[in-house]
């Protein structure tokens, strides 16, 4: 599908023979399974395991259900690295069903949609992009005359498992955003029962989902996931601990402007707002676009995309808190914690210098009396 | 001395340093034992640290020049805020132990004073430092329950801080002990930048808290003179024995004259 001169993947034949078919060098492919091995995090010794694993490989399916999204995630897959033998294997995983990518239209392909799901009930992926609108019962997003929340429902319920794409399929991504207008949720709060791999990113980098497919086809299972059901394979480490600028971060250099010498030198992007100490990703790594560069690497901080509703506690985006509801402006905690800091100091010595005044007052209105007629400790406070 | 010169009654004058004459009714009496007063001064001093490097790394206000491996000032702060948290937490772990092993005043019940008449208490307290009049306080031996309040507020707060603090500081080591520990912090408050930002909201409290705090003890024992500032060292203060008190009954005690020495230690079992 990605490649036009590919020769079609019969059924029953393997990945390596269809490989042999469509001219792809072995090399070239023990080098796509190297580098998958070492996203994978399984070292290259892997690769030889991963490629025979691979090779013996039937034709799987693939149905790619895209709902309430901006087809980012898609274009990104489209630019995975080695994008021959990368787009080969998603080519391979068979897209039986793609709303951006296939060719056919209308009631024949829902059709074959349909005849895919039945056929191979139980067996077939699901990679999901794009959220899930709930309010109005969900008729923000309709295909084919039915709202995308039946859509996926009935194709979740023969997946084997479930790749859920970008920040859309992961929890919501800009459209739940408050204040959510569309009520929209990621694949996790629709589908409880099935295994959810989230691909978190807006969008993720394109090698990340090539490989997430190639531990599902080499290790017949999805990879291991954090708290947040992202690969640990990608979203173990966070961007802060393998950033370049981290040099910088501990030696104290920060870019105060973008346009400031610091910028220049390539110190640390923390006082812009940068939110790497609090994102899991794999982009100082694996980088973008067949690793021409990745934003960090390219002067801008870390959105912070990877993270959960971070359209909401990621912003705003060149601040490093988020913002707190002032009196009808927006404050930054600093300036109302400093304010009533010194509010504080203020009234303490207000009250302090009050209490003396009236501490003298109070003396000078006592009655004198002499030391002999003391009444000792009696009053032993005296306010 | 019997010249006949008038004085004015019970204090001599401003700055004498001359105590009150005891006639035997004037008591030391031992309040905060060796373990609360030292977690007390060991988390005024950590919780000092802890705010102004809190400050720096949360806005780094220097900016080092050269080149970054020659400088190391912003891991040098995180250092500091990371050692001091770990003595905070030494002391907390020491407060929390004697919560249960302390004497009626230190023990967790009295964290708790929030009863009707407690709470009178504390709006008369109120009532007091707004009006500047010291004769309508209650008189407590511990802490009266507005000071108690406080006091246990910040004991909430600083919890919180302390998983807020791990929470963050475990991001560092994924899947180590204290990522797992306090992986549910991020989760609860949704997110690390909620938890980023809960940890320096609260991080102001505590410069107000220090300034009342400090001004509070100070006014005290400048207004009632019963040593409540050197309390948090020596463990103990004075009262007069005939002073009736809200929160325990000194009646049945013997006086005994401060300078004897000889200090009862008032600790009643519940
Ligand atoms: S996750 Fe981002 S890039 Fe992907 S479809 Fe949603 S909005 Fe577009
Ligand atoms: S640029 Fe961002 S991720 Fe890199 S060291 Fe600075 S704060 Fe951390």
């Amino acid at each position: 599908m990605f490649l036009r001169n590919a020769e079609p993947w019969m059924d029953g034949s393997t990945l390596g023979e269809h490989l042999e078919e469509s001219g792809v060098s072995r090399r070239s492919f023990l080098e796509f399974c190297t580098e998958m091995a070492v996203i994978l995090g399984l070292g290259s010794a892997a690769a030889p395991s991963v490629a025979k694993a691979l090779e013996a490989q039937k034709r799987p399916t693939v149905i790619w259900l895209e709902m309430q999204e901006c087809t980012g995630c898609v274009e990104s897959v489209l630019r995975t690295e080695a994008p021959t033998i990368g787009d080969l294997v998603l080519d391979v995983v068979s897209l039986d069903y793609s709303e951006t990518l296939m060719a056919a239209a209308g009631h024949a392909v829902e059709k074959a949609k349909a005849d895919s799901m039945a056929k191979n009930k139980g067996g077939y992926v699901l990679i999901v992009t794009g959220s899930v609108p709930t309010k109005e019962d969900g008729i923000y997003c309709m295909v084919a005359g039915r709202t995308i929340r039946e859509h996926l429902e009935e194709a979740a319920e023969g997946a084997a498992a479930i790749i859920a794409l970008g920040a859309c399929a992961h929890w919501g991504s800009v459209q739940a955003a408050r204040p959510n207008p569309t009520g929209a949720v990621g694949v996790r709060d629709i589908i409880k029962n099935k295994p959810i791999i989230n691909i978190a990113g807006c969008p993720p980098i394109g090698d990340v989902v090539t490989a997430s497919v190639v531990h599902f086809l080499t290790f017949g299972r999805l990879p291991s996931t954090d708290r947040e059901g992202r690969p640990l394979f990608a979203y173990g480490n966070r961007i802060h601990d393998d950033c370049p600028r981290r040099a910088h971060y501990d030696a104290g250099q920060y870019v105060e402007n973008f346009d400031d010498d610091a910028a220049r030198r390539g110190w640390c992007l923390y006082q812009m707002g940068c939110k790497g100490p609090a994102t899991y990703s794999p982009c100082p790594i694996v980088q973008w676009n067949n690793r021409t560069s990745w934003p960090i690497g390219a002067g801008h901080p870390c959105i912070g995309c990877t993270e959960p509703y971070f359209w909401d506690t990621m912003t705003p985006f060149y601040r490093r808190l988020p913002e707190v509801g002032g009196f009808g402006v927006e404050e930054r905690v600093d300036t109302i914690g400093a304010s009533l800091a010194i509010g504080a100091a203020a009234g303490v010595l207000t009250h302090a210098g009050m209490t003396v005044l009236h501490q003298i007052r109070r003396r000078k209105s006592m009655k004198q009396v002499p030391e002999h007629e003391h009444p000792a400790t009696e009053e032993s406070h005296n306010g | 001395m019997t010249t006949g010169k008038p004085r004015p009654p019970v204090r001599p004058s401003w700055f004498d340093t001359k105590l009150p004459r005891a006639r035997g009714d004037i008591t030391w009496i031992y309040l905060w034992g060796a373990p609360l007063r030292f977690s007390h001064w060991l988390s005024a001093v950590t919780l000092l640290i802890l705010f102004v490097t809190g400050l720096f790394i949360s806005f780094p206000m220097w900016v080092t020049a050269g080149e970054a491996s020659s400088h190391f000032l912003m891991g040098r702060f995180r250092f500091i805020h990371y050692t001091a948290a770990a003595f905070l937490v030494f002391g907390g772990i020491i407060r929390v132990y004697w919560m249960f092993a302390g004497n009626q005043f230190e023990r967790w019940p009295a964290l708790w004073p929030f009863t009707r008449t407690n709470l009178r208490h504390a709006l008369t307290m109120l009532k007091s430092y707004a009006t500047l009049n010291a004769d309508i306080q209650p008189h407590f031996v511990g802490h009266n329950p507005l000071a108690q309040g406080a006091y246990t507020t910040i004991y909430v707060l600083t919890t919180i801080m302390i998983f807020t603090g791990f929470a963050m500081y475990g991001q560092s080591n994924p899947g180590g002990f204290f990522y797992t520990m306090f992986g549910w912090v991020p989760s609860l408050l949704g997110g690390l930048q909620h938890v980023r930002l809960l940890h320096h909201s609260i991080a102001w409290f505590y410069p107000i808290f220090f300034c009342i705090h400090i001004y509070l003890a100070i006014r005290s024992d400048y207004l009632e003179r019963a040593g409540v500032v050197s309390s948090m060292l020596t463990g103990g203060r004075f009262v007069a024995s005939h002073e009736k008190f809200e929160d325990c009954d000194l009646g049945d005690q013997p006086a005994v004259p401060w300078h004897t020495g000889e200090h009862p230690v008032w600790v009643k079992e519940p």
